[in-house]
């Protein structure tokens, strides 16, 4: 029987934030839940409902305020600065809405990044880096500048940089924001065949349910709170529906 | 990161921003350049200075007539020098050679030719005291200062506004009307702290008081010149020589002296000294245009954090620690001031050489340590201007650097 790895867990997790005029603003409150190994999950709810906070939290590019986050096993809460960029490099390929790939940077080079902070050697990061290039179909353009790439080619050098690392889980924040339908569903799709193939875990960050519907699973958010977690509904009414039960509650 | 890694990086962020990175550069260009040329300058002045005084001698010693006192009343134009006085001092056991010097102007005419120049009364032993070698002919001897022959040493450069033969001697002159045969020519010697050492007359001191000034104290002399042996202490012979005066002029206990006695070894440490602070300051005055392309670098680095928020967020969120992005900021400084350094070296040396050399006529010395100097400021300036920038790109917030458009 196939052991099920835990990979994340956010126990009761808080974050506040310091206003300028005193006092501070409490954006997450008592946010629980698990995650495990080769899971696709849906971070999913509105503007301002705290998702982007939990995805900074999951993504150890910030602490939480109160409540343990632990991931592999190890709580962050009061890791240090270089110790989160440890975390991040080994073990967390992040793909952003609008790529943020370094633009006087070759494609290659990008690639490369992640594994040079890593310490690899030189030679070994030309290979891997052009490997992944090579898995996302832009191995003839690793000398090309991110401007000079479209849109969607941009993304999948973002995801081959994500994966340069080898990393057990991916977040993609609002992956296919800056794209049309057509290359957001390629990406959509490329993450789907990443997670069924290579049994990578992808949490991605989106406010529409038709991007949610790729994921196995659905986390939403509102007012930093989760209002639901379990399987994707059948349609965004359906979970209209199971939310505004639980507000009820 | 890898050496490699961090001077690539630099590289790529410093090329990206051409114009920029070329300003921020020329100011520490011309920071370098104006200190390396100020240190030749410095160098140059003070080798000239040193090598006119080390030319004269260090163990040299020059005794002019002072002001004499005569009943209270300090009169400057009495000469109170004599023959004899040198004479005297010559006995004393570490002076090698000495010689009354008369100094006077002389407009000497050759044929339809005349030059006004410097005329020097002297004896043989002048030659010793300045360190004159013949190129042509003799020095006049004592016999010639004895019957106050009218034989004359004629300096090469005076020969030549002359419009003399190569080799004049036997050639004639008049002084005052007065026919001087000559009978030698130095080997050029240069300039020195007194003047051109080329442009001048020398005859018998004797010569030149009787017979062309026509003075009524032939003895007198406005000088006395003397070479010591080299292990001489010139500051031991000096007191020897002004107790030897106060003596022979029979001056009183706090009386004045009436004469000077001018020590080359102490002028020369004395201008040594000076010319050493005047290159200092010179360097000084350079060193501010380095200060100013330093702040251009802090100025162009903190604008370069600013810029590249996103970027340093970027790096950040994919692993980059605190210290890889101060290393790469602090890389990127000292790489444009590294840069503009050696450019600032070779423009300085280069310029220095060329104008001292071939403009000035000048040997400019060539020191190592402008380039150690060079070398020195690239990392200082580029630690120093880097240092704030740096700190504050690796103390950006990555969430805020991410979102910073």
């Amino acid at each position: 029987m196939k052991q099920i790895e835990n990979i994340i867990s956010m126990n009761k997790i808080c974050k506040s934030f310091p206003l300028a005029i005193g006092g501070a603003q409490q954006v997450l409150f008592d946010v629980t839940f698990d995650i495990n190994a080769g899971e696709f999950v849906a971070i999913m709810g509105p503007s301002g409902s705290g998702k982007s906070t939990c995805m900074n939290i999951i993504g150890a590019l910030d602490t939480p305020t109160s409540g343990v986050y632990t991931l592999y096993g190890t709580n962050i809460a009061n890791m240090t600065n270089d110790e989160l960029a440890t975390i991040r490099n080994e073990y967390i390929g992040f793909v952003f809405q609008n790529f943020n790939l370094l633009p006087k940077r070759t494609v290659l080079d990008n690639v490369m990044l992640p594994l040079m902070y890593r310490g690899m050697s030189p030679d070994d990061r030309i290979i891997r880096s052009r490997e992944m290039l090579r898995r996302v179909g832009l191995e003839k353009f690793e000398t090309y500048l991110p401007p000079q790439l479209s849109g969607g080619m941009k993304q999948r050098v973002a995801i081959a940089r994500a994966l340069a690392g080898n990393p057990k889980l991916i977040l993609a924040d609002e992956p296919t924001g800056a794209l049309d339908s057509t290359m957001g569903n390629e990406i959509l799709r490329f993450f789907k065949q990443l997670n069924r193939d290579m049994g990578i875990t992808i949490i991605m960050i989106t406010h529409e349910f038709e991007i949610a519907g790729y994921a196995n699973r659905l986390i939403h958010i509102y007012d930093g709170r989760i209002n639901y977690d379990g399987k994707i509904p059948t349609s965004e009414d359906a979970l209209n529906k199971k939310t505004e039960k639980k507000a009820r509650k | 990161m890898t050496l490699n890694d961090i001077l690539k990086e630099s590289w790529l962020s410093i090329s990206g921003n051409k114009i920029r990175s070329f300003l921020t550069v020329l100011g520490i260009i011309i920071g370098v350049m104006a200190v390396v040329i100020m240190v030749a300058v410095g160098e140059t002045v003070q080798k000239e200075i040193t090598d006119q005084f080390s030319s004269l001698g260090t163990n040299t010693i020059v005794i002019r007539a002072g002001a004499a006192q005569i009943g209270g009343v300090r009169s400057g134009n009495r000469q109170t020098l004599t023959t004899d006085d040198a004479a005297v001092i010559a006995k004393l056991p570490d002076v090698a050679a000495v010689s009354p010097v008369q100094v006077a102007g002389a407009q000497v005419v050759y044929g339809n030719k005349n030059w006004s120049t410097s005329m020097i009364g002297a004896y043989p032993d002048y030659t010793t005291v300045q360190t004159i070698d013949m190129e042509y002919g003799a020095f006049f001897d004592d016999i010639a200062v004895r019957n106050a022959s009218t034989y004359a040493v004629i300096g090469p450069k005076t020969a030549a506004e002359l419009g003399m033969d190569k080799n004049p001697v036997g050639e004639v002159i008049r002084i005052q009307n007065v026919p001087f045969v000559i009978i030698g020519v130095p080997k050029e010697r240069g300039d020195s702290a007194m003047g051109s050492n080329d442009d001048m007359v020398m005859i018998p001191v004797t010569t030149l008081k009787k017979r062309l000034q026509g003075s009524r104290f032939p003895n007198a002399v406005s000088m006395i010149a003397l070479k010591l042996f080299q292990d001489a202490d010139n500051s031991v012979v000096i007191d020897q020589i002004s107790a030897l005066l106060r003596d022979r002029h029979r001056l009183k206990p706090g009386d004045e002296d009436d004469f000077q006695i001018m020590d080359m070894k102490q002028i020369l440490e004395t201008m040594t000294t000076v010319t050493g602070y005047l290159k200092l300051l010179l360097i000084a005055i350079a060193a501010v245009s380095l200060l100013v392309g330093a702040i251009g670098i802090m100025n162009m680095m903190l604008v370069s954090v600013a810029e590249r928020t996103r970027e340093i967020g970027i790096r950040k969120a994919i692993g980059a620690r605190e210290s890889n992005i101060i290393i790469q900021f602090l890389a990127e400084s000292i790489m444009i001031s590294f840069i503009g350094s050696m450019i600032g070296l070779v423009i300085g040396v280069g310029l220095a050489q060329g104008v001292g050399r071939f403009i000035l006529g000048y040997h400019v010395p060539f020191s190592l340590w402008p380039v150690v100097l060079s070398i020195s400021v690239a990392v200082v300036v580029g630690l120093a201007s880097g240092v704030m920038p740096a700190i504050k790109a690796a103390k950006l917030n990555p969430i805020d650097s991410l979102r910073y458009e």
